[in-house]
């Protein structure tokens, strides 16, 4: 396609998104906002995956759906694959990316990097909000791949994120 | 294919003819005809007979009349024309007297003239009746000659016995068959040449002859030129369909067609048996596309729809009865190329349903050809007289003159006179019927669903269009579901407009409202980006349109307002909605008029205290096209108490109706539906009871006599709206606020009123592994009474695991029940015995029910349960109890009170043991010294001498305890193989234990018997805790000891070979000489050789000898003896030897406790007291 | 001629469907289109016994029938487009270079922020670029 987006842009939509549905339109129902930002994943992986797999054929099996997404797809996101696959044979899946774009600009609470890990810290309580909208994008990617799927993501140790995909059966 | 003559159906079988000697005849008939290729045979009687069928006049050129194949000619060579003729002859005539012999001649010579000319064979056969039948062999070249034959083709034929008849025959056969075969390849060849030369002048004489040829083909089953000149011929006739100008264009056009079907039946037929299977798909495939645009003129194009449909019914058929024989098609490739050949094309069901198809539109032309001529008027009574000519597909009228019928060509008007009359004598929504059910019972059972349902469809309708109407509805509701199902809005229009028609004409007047209803809510609009269909297709509903629900809409509330009946049925007034016939609809979960009505209801809180009040929001939404006013609502709940009636304020007529039963009446000030848009109600309701209130149905009643039940729904797992969740429409939730529209459940959770009783549960520390542990429970009333209480009492492994089966690493378990509970004792002070058995309903070990007596406010009752560690382990005890606080059950409600304890399961001693053997002695255990790694490490002990075992029991627990005695004891049954004994004597009173202390206990044990592992018993122990507050209590506390056995490991039990004594003094003194002898005993009846060294002691100097090899006399000692003189003061470590057996190759020491002695400074001074009792040993 | 085509979703909901002829018999198209997903539910459930190759997405041709004949072609998110045309002898290539374009135009067509997914098409610009390409069918294969 060739057209460019400036990544500035994006990090600021994203920004923009999660305050306003976190500090403006949800603010008190934490859960509904990340409900709705979820939603706007969905349907921007919904709508990207119809895109970049027009001109493949078909998927056999989920893992080379799954493999679409962590290296065309992702390419085509942010510019690199996913580093590191694993799976329990199952149905669920684990896409680790060691640089995540989103992440590359944040930092977490010194507070909690010496500490031990709380998880109902502020800090990591907002991030977490902002990985609802990519795990949004690989649920509504799959699922347009004829995969339901429920997807959560993990920050253990900044910038790096993995996602983990469990397939509804 | 039916509607086929045989001769045209079935490949053709050679014909032979038989004369003379008629009794053989059958005989061979039912020979030849059963072999394998049959023949079939023409018997004749007599030599005249075969003169005169064959000299019947046949015409010499059929060319002058235009038609293409005669119509029997096939029957002709199937049944007339012979190809081989066999003239019997009975040996007697043939051999006899010279007046038989002229007979013979003579008929010879009649059939020679009569086949000559057609080219026909001729065998004669002479039939003799014996074996020893001779016939001159002048006679037999004279007959030959006569007959102007091969000598092969003179056949002797004998019925005399079974192996000459079965010779006979069979010769008799072969010849047949290879004249018939000359025979049809002479013919053959003779049309092929004029095929080849293009002697003809017309394209009818050229399909005819390669027709002709191919035949000819087929009786040689010689199949590849039969195929080669059915295909040609079918391609000159095709070209013939613009050139041919010998008929009227209509007549023509089907005559071609009606040779063109045969041909290709022909061809699709051989093709199919010879497994072609793909060639014939794609040879079918090319026929349907050079027709199918042949139609002729529009008054006769019901023969070509006609035509068709049979085309396609006679392939179906052809390749339904071949895939019988044929399974091969499975093999055969498909591909997405173009000339691929698709799965359907191979399923008959593909070609019936096409047939049905044409059919039908050979019904609709045919209707049209109908009332055009009947404008015309013209009933022309000729028709009658009108019969298919000499000619395949070309029809001629009969006109009789005299004796005589001639045939008169027809005109193509006359024609189509004909024909119509011809078409109106046939019913054929039957036919379409039969060819649908046909593909319909194919595709269902192959799961092609979507077209399937097709063909029912197309059923349905025909079933409608006959007036069937249960048969057709039946078939429309199945079809109705798969596009609901699937989301098909314009096709589940036009399915529903006939289903209303069915409710309309046969008088139901609900479906008849819920079909219309459902068409009034389909989402159907001009802009649904589905083009708007024309009027003409779209069945008895109308055009698919906005406008043409809304029509709808207002005809059904018209109709259910009692406004109107339903005028337009015919001979059925009584469709109304009256007083005496209301109407009553309800809606479900699955039911396709959720459309039409939604119900969604939330309670804004998930838990409601009892008494008090709560809101719930009702939301209805329809998708009807108009705004629909509703009169009252009325809201069911579980729990009746709680229904309510919600009535419209602007209509005064619902006022008056709504006294039921006491209902609380809310009002509302407008109830009115709008498309798409949520009517949304909040009320208070106000449970009394406990346990779960759900919201089951609302109820809407639109009109006087006529309401809708519909289920009430979450808005939490409410199912998106079928048909209307493709649309792009405006979505909006049911309630208002977002949370209770994700999260709303219709159903709410009332509590339970607050208990008024106290349940305490008194324990007092851990528990002990195998006392029976006692938990006061106590029950204090405080503002409620409490009636019918009970107690439920329930043990749950804290750790979640089971409580009874026993653990894996736990496989020695001895009790199934690792906590158990006993029993209940009854409460303190009241009643001293423990409660009966009636009154605790024990159901399992962890489980319990207990009555608690009826209490009046403020008293209070207890009991104790006691339950019983069988392992450490902690358990979590539920205690919950049950009451009414009322006497009165029926009125009150039940009233739960939950405690709950954890309690820890603790051992109370942990036993050790030790083994010792005798002070300064060392016997050689070989087992010991030589002991293989990862065998079993049992102790050994040698055999008849006494070792010393210490039992030690250490209190582990956190309390003190009272130790009764301890003992050991041999398991039951087992004789004791060894003599036990304690040193000292029992305890006279209970030893107390502290925390951590150690009790030990020093037994003695002699083996006397050789074992490799000998059980010594366990130990028991009895004890029980030693508190203040129990020495107060009942004495039969003190008998309650605890019993606690603890298995001892088994232990070897060997004879030493050589047993190593040491002796020496007591002690020694600074300076002063001792002697220390070492004695090797030699037990065994060997001589044995012994090496021993002795080291060197910095605290002694010593005389006698360091290292020397022995040898001992069996049964003896020998000694060693050495002088010291201690030069040290203290415990001193003796010179120590190492011994070493020859035999046994192995090395031995004493232990190092074993060999030191006390050196005192100066000689001691000490005098010795008795000891009179024995002191617990301690440390 | 292309007589209709049709965009069908995952619950085998028709998403789009256009006929292109004057004549009366679009709700007969309708049903074509809807029968065609027995063949295409086959295909896709025995690849082998159809002898599809790599899972393409071009099916080729589900079944002739009347005077049709119908095409289909699975994406990768199993939306389903089908084509019904009349003419007799339709070269592959004519009908895969459709399908090409037609899913470029598909996905532009969902790819709008207002297309909420697993709805019906209901955008003009669509309907007008899928009647041009509906249009331009067999003119040239090599566009």
């Amino acid at each position: 396609m060739g057209r460019e987006v400036s990544e500035s842009c994006i990090d600021g939509l994203l920004t923009e998104m999660v305050s306003s549905y976190c500090n403006r339109f949800y603010s008190n129902t934490p859960e509904l906002a990340a409900r709705r930002i979820e939603a706007i994943g969905y349907q921007v992986g919904h709508q990207l995956s119809e895109r970049y797999t027009m001109e493949r054929p078909r998927f056999t099996d989920h893992l080379e759906a799954i493999k679409f997404i962590c290296k065309d797809f992702w390419s085509e996101l942010f510019k690199k694959q996913i580093d590191n696959l694993k799976t329990n044979h199952r149905g669920t899946f684990v896409l680790q990316d060691n640089k995540f774009r989103w992440l590359s600009r944040m930092s977490g609470d010194p507070s909690v990097e010496n500490g031990t890990q709380d998880p109902e810290s502020k800090a990591a309580q907002a991030m977490s909000m902002y990985l609802y909208f990519p795990c949004g994008i690989i649920r509504g990617a799959l699922s347009n791949l004829g995969i339901p799927c429920a997807v959560s993501a993990d920050i253990s140790s900044l910038p790096a994120c993995s996602f983990v995909i469990r397939i509804k059966v | 294919m039916e509607e086929y003559p045989e001769e045209l159906r079935t490949p053709p079988v050679a014909l032979v003819s038989l004369v003379g000697c008629t009794d053989h005849h059958p005989l061979i008939s039912s020979f030849l005809n059963a072999e394998q290729p049959p023949i079939n045979t023409l018997a004749l009687p007599d030599f005249s007979k075969i003169t005169l069928l064959l000299s019947k006049p046949t015409k010499s050129d059929p060319a002058n009349n235009g038609g293409i194949l005669k119509r029997d000619w096939l029957l002709k060579h199937r049944t007339r024309v012979p190809a081989v003729v066999a003239a019997l002859f009975s040996s007697g005539h043939v051999s006899g007297d010279p007046a038989q012999w002229l007979q013979v001649c003579t008929d010879i010579e009649n059939i020679k003239n009569a086949t000559r000319p057609k080219n026909i064979k001729l065998i004669v056969v002479v039939v003799q009746s014996s074996s020893n039948d001779e016939i001159s062999e002048d006679r037999m070249i004279a007959l030959r000659k006569r007959a102007e034959i091969d000598a092969k083709y003179l056949v002797i034929f004998n019925a005399s016995d079974d192996l000459l008849l079965k010779q006979s025959l069979d010769r008799l056969r072969g010849t047949f068959a290879e004249l018939a075969n000359v025979y049809y390849k002479d013919e053959g060849r003779k049309i092929k040449t004029r095929v080849e030369k293009k002697s003809f002048n017309s394209h009818e004489l050229n399909v005819r002859y390669c027709f002709k040829v191919a035949v000819y083909a087929e009786f040689r089953r010689d199949w590849v030129e039969a195929l080669r000149f059915y295909e040609d011929a079918y391609q000159i006739l095709r070209e013939m369909v613009g050139t041919a100008k010998k008929l009227p264009l209509i007549q023509r056009l089907v005559q071609i067609k009606t040779v063109a079907e045969q041909l290709h039946f022909k061809i699709a037929t051989l093709l199919l048996h010879g497994g072609k299977v793909v060639e014939a798909i794609t040879w079918f495939r090319q026929h349907n596309v050079s027709y199918r645009r042949l139609v002729g003129p529009t008054d006769v194009a019901f023969l070509h729809w006609e035509w068709m449909s049979r085309q396609f019914l006679v392939f179906a058929e052809l390749l339904e009865t071949s895939s019988k024989t044929i399974h091969s098609n499975s093999n055969t490739t498909l591909g997405t190329t173009d000339l691929a050949v698709t799965e359907w094309e191979f399923l008959p069901a593909y070609y019936y349903q096409l047939a049905a198809h044409y059919l039908k539109e050979k019904r609709t032309t045919l209707e049209l050809s109908i009332t055009m001529s009947e404008t015309a008027d013209e009933i022309d009574s000729n028709a009658e007289s009108v019969a298919p000519s000499i000619y395949v597909g070309q029809f001629a009228r009969l006109l009789e003159q005299g004796d005589a019928l001639i045939m008169q060509s027809l005109t193509d008007e006359e024609y189509t006179h004909y024909a119509i009359a011809e078409g109106k004598r046939f019913q054929d929504s039957f036919e379409i019927i039969a060819l649908l059910k046909k593909a319909y019972e194919t595709f269902s059972n192959l799961e092609t669903q979507r077209m399937a349902h097709l063909c029912g469809f197309h059923m349905a309708k025909e079933y409608f269009g006959v007036g069937d109407l249960s048969n057709a509805k039946q078939l429309l509701d199945a079809v109705a579901s798969l596009y609901r199902q699937e989301g098909w809005v314009t096709l589940l229009w036009e399915v529903l407009g006939y289903l209303r028609e069915c409710a309309r004409k046969s008088g139901r007047v609900k479906e008849f409202v819920e079909y219309s209803l459902e068409l009034a809510a389909l989402p159907v609009s001009s802009d649904s980006g589905i083009q708007s269909l024309r009027y003409k297709e779209c069945g008895p509903a109308g055009p698919a349109s906005l406008a043409q629900r809304e029509i709808i809409h207002k005809e059904v509330f018209d109709l259910v307002s009692g406004e109107t009946g339903l005028q337009s049925i015919e001979g059925n007034s009584d469709l109304q909605v009256n007083g005496e016939n209301p109407l009553h609809l309800e809606i479900d979960l699955v039911s396709p008029l959720r459309l039409v009505l939604l119900a969604s209801v939330a309670f804004h809180e998930p838990v409601i205290k009892p008494g008090a009040s709560t809101s719930i929001t009702v939301s209805l939404l329809s998708q009807l096209p108009l705004p629909v006013d509703i009169d009252k609502l009325e809201v069911q709940f579980n729990q009746s108490e709680c229904n309510f009636v919600i009535t419209n304020s602007e209509s005064p007529s619902a006022a008056v109706s709504s006294g039921q039963q006491g209902w609380r009446i809310e009002s509302a000030p407008s109830l009115a539906l709008v498309t798409n848009k949520w009517l949304r109600l909040t009320y208070d309701v106000k449970p009394e009871q406990s346990g779960k209130l759900e919201c089951i149905y609302v109820i809407a009643k639109m009109r006087p006599h006529f309401t809708i039940c519909c289920g009430a729904e979450s808005p939490a797992s409410m199912e998106d709206l079928p048909l209307w969740k493709f649309e792009d429409r405006a979505e909006t939730f049911p309630m208002k606020d977002p949370a209770l529209a994700f999260s709303g459940q219709k159903a709410a959770q009332v509590e339970e009123p607050e208990p008024q009783v106290d349940l305490i549960l008194g324990a007092t520390g851990p528990a002990l592994v195998g006392e029976c542990f006692k938990i006061p429970v106590t029950v204090v009333s405080k503002d409620h009474a409490i009636f019918s209480g009970e107690l439920k009492i329930n043990l749950v492994d804290v750790k979640g695991g089971g409580l009874f089966s026993p653990r894996e690493e736990e496989p020695f378990s001895m009790d199934s029940h690792h906590v158990e509970l006993l029993g209940v004792s009854g409460p303190e002070g009241e009643d001293e015995s423990p409660v009966g058995p009636d009154k605790i309903k024990k159901i399992q070990q962890s489980f319990g029910l207990v009555s608690v007596p009826v209490l009046k406010d403020g008293e209070s009752w207890s009991c104790k349960l006691e339950i019983k560690w069988h392992r450490p382990k902690p358990v979590m005890l539920f205690v919950s109890l049950g009451y009414f606080p009322d006497s009165n059950e029926s009125t009150s409600q039940r009233i739960h009170v939950h405690k709950s304890l954890q309690i820890e399961g603790k051992t109370a001693v942990v036993f050790s043991h030790q083994f010792m053997l005798p002070f300064r002695q060392d016997p050689l255990l070989l087992s010991r010294i030589k002991s293989v790694p990862g065998s079993d490490q049992l102790a050994s002990l040698p055999l008849n001498e006494t070792s010393v075992l210490v039992i030690g029991a250490k209190n582990s627990s956190e309390v003190p305890l009272l130790l009764q005695s301890m003992s050991i004891e041999v398991d039951d049954g087992v004789e004791r193989q060894c003599t036990l004994q304690h040193s000292g004597m029992d305890l006279l009173s209970p030893a107390h234990l502290v925390p951590g202390e150690e009790f030990k206990k020093v037994f003695t044990v002699i083996p006397e018997v050789e074992s490799t592992s000998l059980d010594l018993g366990s130990v028991s122990l009895r004890w029980r805790r030693n508190s203040e507050k129990e020495d107060l209590s009942t004495s039969d506390a003190k008998k309650d000891w605890v019993l606690t056995k603890h298995k001892l490991p088994n232990i070897k039990v060997e004879s030493p070979p050589l047993v190593l004594s040491l002796e020496c003094p007591p002690y020694a003194v600074l300076g002063d000489p001792i002697i220390y002898l070492i004695k090797i005993r030699n037990q065994t009846q060997l001589l044995q050789e012994v090496k021993f060294s002795l080291a060197d002691a910095q605290s002694f100097v010593l005389s006698g000898s360091h290292s020397d090899t022995v040898f001992v006399l069996p049964k003896s000692e020998h000694t060693l003896s050495y002088k010291l003189v201690p030069l040290a003061s203290g415990s001193q470590q003796l010179p120590r030897v190492t011994v070493t057996s020859a035999r046994y190759s192995a090395t031995f020491q004493p232990s190092i406790a074993a060999s030191t002695v006390f050196v005192f400074p100066s000689k001691p001074h000490f005098t010795t007291t008795d000891m009179g009792d024995n002191k617990l040993e301690s440390i | 001629m292309i007589v209709c085509v049709a965009v069908v979703g995952h619950q085998n909901n028709p998403l789009y469907i256009q006929s292109f002829t004057e004549a009366d018999d679009a709700l007969k198209l309708h049903h074509i289109v809807h029968c065609s997903l027995d063949v295409v539910d086959e295909r896709v459930n025995n690849p082998k016994k159809s002898g599809l190759t790599l899972n393409e997405t071009f099916l080729g041709l589900l079944y002739p029938t009347e005077n049709y004949k119908v095409y289909g072609y699975l994406t990768n998110t199993k939306v389903k487009f089908i084509l019904v045309t009349t003419d007799l002898d339709v070269r592959d290539a004519d009908v895969r270079n459709f399908f090409r374009r037609f899913h470029a135009a598909y996905v532009d067509a969902v790819s709008n922020p207002f297309h909420v997914p697993g709805k019906k098409i209901t955008s003009r610009t669509f309907a007008e670029r899928v009647s041009n390409i509906v249009k331009s069918f067999g003119l040239s294969s090599a566009g």
